[in-house]
């Protein structure tokens, strides 16, 4: 790594933690103007996490250290997670051969933790939710890791930044088919991970359809923040890849590479905002479907991708 | 194509048009007749000088499908007699029932005169689509039932044949320029045939066209069948129709024989040929309803026809000997199928005894048909297994030859256990049935029992006695299965030896 | 776009599609989704003149012109009768759920890519995918055959099941001469009509459309 570049990061860094909480707003915003509103400010999550920072903490007698090491292991994990992905430029902080595994398992590691500090309230709402969560990402895991492995294919590298780099600008001219499959199964990935609408509603206000919600309901304070800020974070990670994976240009000058990724990522959240306007939630059988839908195309994609590269 | 293939074709249909037209019951059913004895005397007329297929013709008659299609022809000119005495105005509709018969004659024909692959399967599939109505006679739940499985089972084995076809047709693609799907033309230029799409297109056949033929274990539509349509149907159907599938399988064998798969081959057939006859035994023994007995025995001879052509030259004659014994066995086991059910009004062996004693002659028409099906001498059936029995020991296969004879034995018994009652017993003390049947008028019952007469009577003489030119046609088609087209290949080499 | 691109584009659609038909709850989707299919399949004779570098021949436009007229237009149009008039029970009601059915549907998708890798193509076609997207077409055609009950559904497995040969005949569309390709065509129509009139006459007698009450002939 250069000294320019290990400079050139430092900016960087600083924008990839700034821009979570305006997707969010994007997205609000998108949804406004669907149902015909304005909306809340732009600056609205951030406003709401500042205030979640400066309040206090109630923690229930009945909790242990789980519950509090929940929100800050998921974000930590998260936040070594967006080390590794490429956001805005086409290489990454501290990318190395085989790192997909390792952000894989960073995700798993914060749903984990997550889930375990619901399950520690001992409440029977949070209890639920955790099961839900669990159950679909055990359906969303193998989705996300398959596509991975189509990358791989297709770029012959096990580099995070490799396998969205260079290399994918040509498997899209040998296996568009099965990189357009690939596209279509990170974008399920990408609204069960961050709780969207089909299959999760973020607004809704019944516990017994939540999902993600119900499982922070006994968080409170810096801890909330953390959770929210964490799930924007993670709507960006994900939402970096997608953008990667779908409109590789890589090799092209910073400065214009870079404000284009940020516009494509601000497309990705009003695209996300269209869909939670248009769509209704799934059945909760249907969206075991879709998971499976998912599944079934990044696997597809891996049989194509395989299919031409070794026959 | 010849003004006999033409006809062959033409005249059922023509027949069969007219009874879609005829004012009346009686005119329409004469047509029938008329249009199968025509059928049967062209067929026949046709043999006194035979001419066989050239290089590019679609249709033709070689010595395999020309013993085929007389077999279907004197079947269908039985049957048609049969049907005048066993027809009653119980029909969907007389016409579309009688036309879709003579359809049916005509499209097996087609299937029988067809050389090319695509030709032979329309033939096949028109042929399964004009019997769907033929099944759906009696209306109601359980015909509907049996029409449903019928259609369904046969279109999907069907569709799988075609898909056979197609990787058979595929298997050409290497040789350079395309090559005409007739089965000259293949065997022609078979030894370039690429062996693993062979292969694939030949299971695929055989399992299709086997769902057809009734092979287990994709015979369960048959019982159903079988025991749901009107008898005559149902003899048309398992001597008639399976012979058409049988020789689509044939046809398959040839090719996969002149490319020298000829052991592949022979291997799958046999397999599925004993699968069948074990099915077949399992379901014999302890059925208690005749058609349906009727329709495993036919499952039995399906897999024997299989097991024979899976065994050289001659164990092919054997089947071609058991297909026209198959044919004139299972017309005759219907017929009287049909007789019983019009005496007794009901289905079950267990209520149905003593036909002997309230008829003389079905008894004994029945008991004798009864010995032909189980293979007993002097009918024609003993010497066909037996043929497949020495062709076995000849070639060693000791297990096949245990396993064909031991489930042989079961399905005798089976079949004598169940139905030597129905012949001899003691007949039921309340005669109530007496009542509904007793009205037949005799006439009705001359002509269903003089068919059936005929047709055993066709079985027990080739069985005692075979003329010559009956033993040179079974071996000339058993001949060209192993060597197809011997002849046609011949003259077609011939000029450019001598120009 | 090349042919070759885009004749795989049309292929993977025709696959997601077969996986499509066993997501579906309604009886009508799953009928729109065949006609869409069939579609998708009348581009290919094109594709595949185009390829062996002709315009499209009279025999290719014929087929394409059948396959729409029929596939597209004519048999949807009657299945989609039989389901509007008279059905009240619309939603299919799978033997294996849902998501089993697509998960069994991957697989089979799957080991007809691996049955393929071992049978070579003896001459390069328009598409390597043609091979693979056939039999994953029968073989889900099947599926549906076996794990739907209602009378229709089965119908349209028997149709999709068709449509996987199709495809495969795209492979050998200049050996088949253009009256046997016909009598396919015509057998299949046919065939489909006798079904929906046996279809009709099951509504009837059973007041639905399933066949699982078809049951009464058996051995005793």
């Amino acid at each position: 790594m250069t000294v320019l570049r290990a400079i050139g990061a430092v900016p960087e860094a600083v924008a990839v933690l700034a821009l979570p909480p305006m997707l969010l707003s994007i997205i609000a915003k998108t949804k406004a103007w669907f149902g015909g509103r304005d909306g809340p400010p732009w600056l609205q999550p951030y406003y709401d996490l500042m205030k979640l920072l400066r309040k206090g903490v109630v923690y229930s007698r009945t909790t242990t250290w789980v519950f509090r090491a929940g929100p800050i292991v998921n974000l930590a994990a998260l936040l070594c997670a967006a080390t590794l992905i490429p956001v805005f430029s086409d290489d990454t902080l501290l990318g190395f051969g085989g790192d997909v595994i390792l952000i894989a398992y960073l995700l798993a590691l914060g749903r984990m933790l997550t889930v375990l500090a619901a399950m520690d309230t001992g409440s029977s709402f949070e209890g639920m939710g955790a099961s839900r969560e669990v159950t679909f990402g055990t359906m969303s895991e193998p989705a996300l890791f398959l596509s991975f492995v189509v990358l791989a294919l297709a770029t012959k590298s096990l580099s995070l930044a490799e396998m969205l780099g260079a290399p994918l600008q040509a498997a899209w001219g040998d296996v568009a088919p099965a990189m357009l499959l690939v596209v279509a199964a990170l974008l399920i990935v990408l609204l069960t991970e961050t709780c969207r609408v089909p299959v999760d509603d973020p607004a809704t206000h019944l516990e017994l359809t939540m999902i993600h919600e119900v499982m922070v309901l006994d968080h409170s304070g810096p801890d909330f923040a953390y959770i929210t800020y964490a799930a924007a974070l993670k709507f960006l990670l994900l939402g970096s890849i997608l953008v990667h994976a779908a409109l590789p240009h890589a090799s092209w000058a910073l400065w214009i590479d870079a404000p284009l990724r940020v516009v494509e990522l601000a497309v990705l959240a009003m695209l996300v905002g269209v869909i939670e306007s248009s769509l209704a939630r799934l059945r909760l059988q249907r969206v075991s479907l879709l998971l499976a839908g998912a599944f079934v195309l990044s696997g597809l994609a891996a049989v194509l991708t395989f299919y031409r590269t070794h026959a | 194509m010849t003004l006999t293939v033409l006809l062959l074709l033409a005249v059922p249909l023509l027949f069969g048009a007219l009874c879609l037209v005829l004012p009346t019951s009686g005119l329409r059913l004469s047509a029938l007749v008329a249009g199968s004895m025509t059928h049967l005397a062209v067929v026949i007329r046709s043999w006194t000088s035979v001419e066989r297929v050239a290089a590019d013709d679609l249709l033709g008659t070689d010595p395999l499908g020309h013993l085929m299609l007389t077999l279907i022809s004197v079947l269908f000119a039985v049957t048609s007699v049969y049907f005048v005495g066993y027809h009653r105005k119980r029909l969907i509709s007389q016409r579309v029932f009688l036309a879709c018969m003579l359809g049916l004659l005509a499209a097996l024909s087609m299937v029988c005169l067809s050389q090319h692959f695509g030709l032979l399967w329309v033939a096949l599939e028109a042929a399964s689509l004009a019997a769907t109505p033929l099944i759906y006679f009696r209306l109601g739940a359980r015909a509907l039932e049996a029409t449903w499985k019928f259609l369904l089972m046969n279109s999907v084995g069907v569709a799988l044949a075609l898909l056979g076809i197609f990787c058979v047709a595929l298997s050409t693609t290497g040789v350079g320029e395309p090559v005409s799907l007739t089965v000259l033309e293949l065997v022609r230029g078979a030894e370039s045939l690429d062996p693993v799409w062979l292969r694939s297109g030949f299971l695929l056949a055989l399992v299709g066209f086997g769902t057809k033929m009734g092979l287990a274990p994709l015979h369960s539509w048959k019982p159903d069948a079988y025991g749901e349509a009107p008898p005559p149907v149902a003899a048309l159907l398992a001597g008639g129709m399976t012979l058409g599938a049988f020789v689509c399988i044939l046809r398959v064998v040839q090719v996969c024989s002149a490319a020298g798969l000829a052991e592949f081959a022979s291997f799958w057939l046999i397999a599925f040929g004993l699968f069948s006859i074990a099915t077949a035994a399992v379901f014999v023994v302890g059925n208690n309803d005749y058609r349906r007995l009727a329709a495993y025995t036919s499952v039995e001879h399906m897999g024997v026809l299989v097991v024979g052509i899976g065994l050289g030259v001659a164990g092919s004659y054997a089947s071609m000997l058991h297909a026209m014994h198959n044919m004139l066995n299972k017309g005759a086991l219907f017929f009287l199928a049909g007789f019983l059910w019009r005496l007794h009004g009901t289905n079950r062996i267990s209520l149905v005894r003593g036909t002997i004693s309230r008829s003389p002659v079905a008894g004994v028409l029945l008991l004798g048909t009864l010995c032909a099906t189980c293979g007993l001498p002097p009918f024609g059936m003993f010497f066909s297994e037996l043929g497949i029995i020495l062709a076995a020991a000849s070639q060693g296969q000791w297990w096949v030859l245990a396993l064909f004879v031991t489930t042989l034995a079961v399905v005798f018994v089976g079949v004598m256990t169940a139905m030597l009652p129905v012949v001899f017993g003691d007949p039921p003390q309340a005669e109530s049935m007496i009542a509904t049947t007793g009205t037949e008028p005799r006439w009705r019952r001359g002509v269903m029992l003089s068919a059936a007469a005929v047709l055993l009577g066709l079985g027990f003489g080739l069985g005692v006695y075979q003329p010559d030119s009956v033993r040179r046609a079974l071996d000339e088609a058993a001949q060209s299965i192993a060597r197809p087209q011997a002849q046609a290949i011949a003259a077609l080499e011939q000029p450019e030896v001598h120009p | 776009m090349s042919v070759e691109t885009a004749t795989d584009l049309v292929l993977v659609m025709v696959i997601l599609l077969d996986l499509g038909m066993l997501t579906v709850s309604r009886l009508a989707t799953t009928v729109r989704f065949f006609a869409l299919q069939s579609l998708l399949l009348a581009f290919l004779p094109l594709a595949a003149a185009t390829f062996e570098g002709q315009a499209p021949g009279m025999h290719a436009l014929v087929i394409a012109g059948g396959t729409i007229t029929l596939k597209v237009v004519l048999i949807p149009t009657i299945l989609l009768r039989i389901i509007r008039t008279g059905e009240i029970h619309r939603e299919i009601e799978p033997f294996i759920g849902f998501t089993a059915s697509v998960l069994l549907g991957a697989a089979l998708v799957v080991v007809s890519f691996a049955i393929t890798a071992r049978l070579p193509v003896p001459r390069e076609p328009v598409s390597n995918l043609i091979v693979p997207a056939s039999l994953s077409t029968v073989l889900i055609g099947l599926l549906t055959l076996v794990s739907r009950l209602k009378a229709i559904t089965q119908v349209v497995g028997f149709l999709i099941l068709e449509n996987g040969i199709f495809i495969f005949g795209l492979l050998l569309i200049e050996q088949t001469p253009l009256l046997v390709e016909m009598g396919i065509l015509l057998d299949l129509f046919v065939g489909v009509f006798i079904m929906a009139i046996v279809v009709y006459h099951i509504r009837r007698e059973f007041d639905h459309m399933d066949t699982h009450l078809l049951d009464e002939l058996r051995e005793a």
